[in-house]
């Protein structure tokens, strides 16, 4: 099933990320790291979170964020 | 290389003067050694006003009275920042890349010192962004010198007139965070003395164009890096291979 917060993130994370990779296997389960994205990019991660969803992570959230699924689920508590 | 690039940055135009102006700056260095060795006695309790004179911008001395807020706070190799840091402590702890010395006995000397207040730093092999966002989580001063050439995912930013490769780190903590972010400098003003000025908040929302922000934060960092060399060119750390086109 389709998960739009999963589908959009994918979207970004494409753009964060130099992988090149088959991105319609990312779910809610891959690692950050696996997909690329580095410690420096973390931070444009962020960026494009906060522009393409409107909601700004506070820091204390997002520094021990591992998976792409806990990403959709802090957004959904945000009100994504 | 000290005098190469006081000739390019345009600072001096006379080779002699040049050269002259790049031994004051090795001198410089000299002094900030000793004078850190010597900070922890100097900045004892209120001893520190005989030493340093604060010229802190009214919405940046808000920021560091108020426990609630965190503060990036950016610099250069400039004056002292290592009183800087262990000044501003007394208002919040403060977090920095630290790198080991190229001379093992300054290296040996610096170990030896006694610890340095509320400034905890943060080896430069250790320096990530994660680690970044939990000194603003703590709500703590967040010091990074952001002169020197970025190796990795720098963006080129004029410098005395030429383009340097230059960390985004600063900028893109201030975007997605929103913590405060400003400018700060510690000029020598004489023996043991010195002045701690300050930028006002330099604010920034993200625009949607993460390139441009980037670049007007920078811009406008070493804007200021720029006016506080000016002020004393001899106490900037000329040595550093900036430019490397």
């Amino acid at each position: 099933m389709s998960d739009a917060i999963i589908d959009k993130l994918r979207d970004i994370l494409r753009d964060s990320s130099a992988e090149d990779r088959d991105w319609d296997s990312v779910d809610g389960s891959t690692t950050i790291e696996s997909l690329g994205i580095d410690s420096l990019s973390i931070l444009d991660l962020l960026y494009d979170i906060d522009q393409d969803f409107g909601i700004t992570l506070e820091a204390a959230e997002v520094i021990d964020i591992g998976t792409v699924g806990e990403i959709a689920a802090l957004l959904r508590k945000r009100g994504a | 290389m000290a005098r190469e690039n006081i000739l390019r940055g345009g600072i001096e135009t006379d080779p002699g003067r040049a050269s002259a102006l790049s031994r004051r700056s090795a001198e410089h260095f000299g002094m900030l050694v000793i004078e850190s060795l010597k900070s922890a006695e100097m900045l004892e309790d209120d001893r520190w006003r005989e030493h340093v004179k604060l010229e802190i911008a009214p919405d940046v001395m808000a920021v560091l009275e108020d426990p609630e807020q965190a503060l990036i706070m950016a610099s250069g190799h400039f004056g002292n920042w290592e009183i800087a840091a262990q000044l501003l402590s007394r208002y919040k702890p403060v977090a920095g890349i630290t790198r080991t010395m190229n001379n093992p006995r300054v290296e040996e000397l610096i170990q030896r010192r006694k610890p340095r207040y509320r400034f905890h730093p943060i080896p430069k092999y250790a320096a990530d962004p994660r680690r970044f966002l939990a000194v603003l989580q703590d709500r703590e001063i967040l010091a990074l010198l952001t002169d020197q050439h970025a190796h990795t995912g720098g963006v080129p930013i004029e410098f005395f007139g030429h383009p340097a490769a230059t960390y985004t780190t600063a900028a893109m903590l201030h975007l997605v965070t929103r913590a405060p972010l400003c400018f700060a400098a510690c000029r020598r003003l004489g023996p043991m003395r010195f002045e701690l000025t300050s930028s006002p908040l330099i604010e920034h929302r993200p625009s949607g164009d993460k390139k441009a922000d980037v670049r007007a934060i920078l811009i406008a960092l070493n804007g200021h890096l720029e006016d506080a060399i000016r002020q004393a060119p001899d106490q900037y750390i000329w040595g550093h291979r900036r430019w490397r086109d």
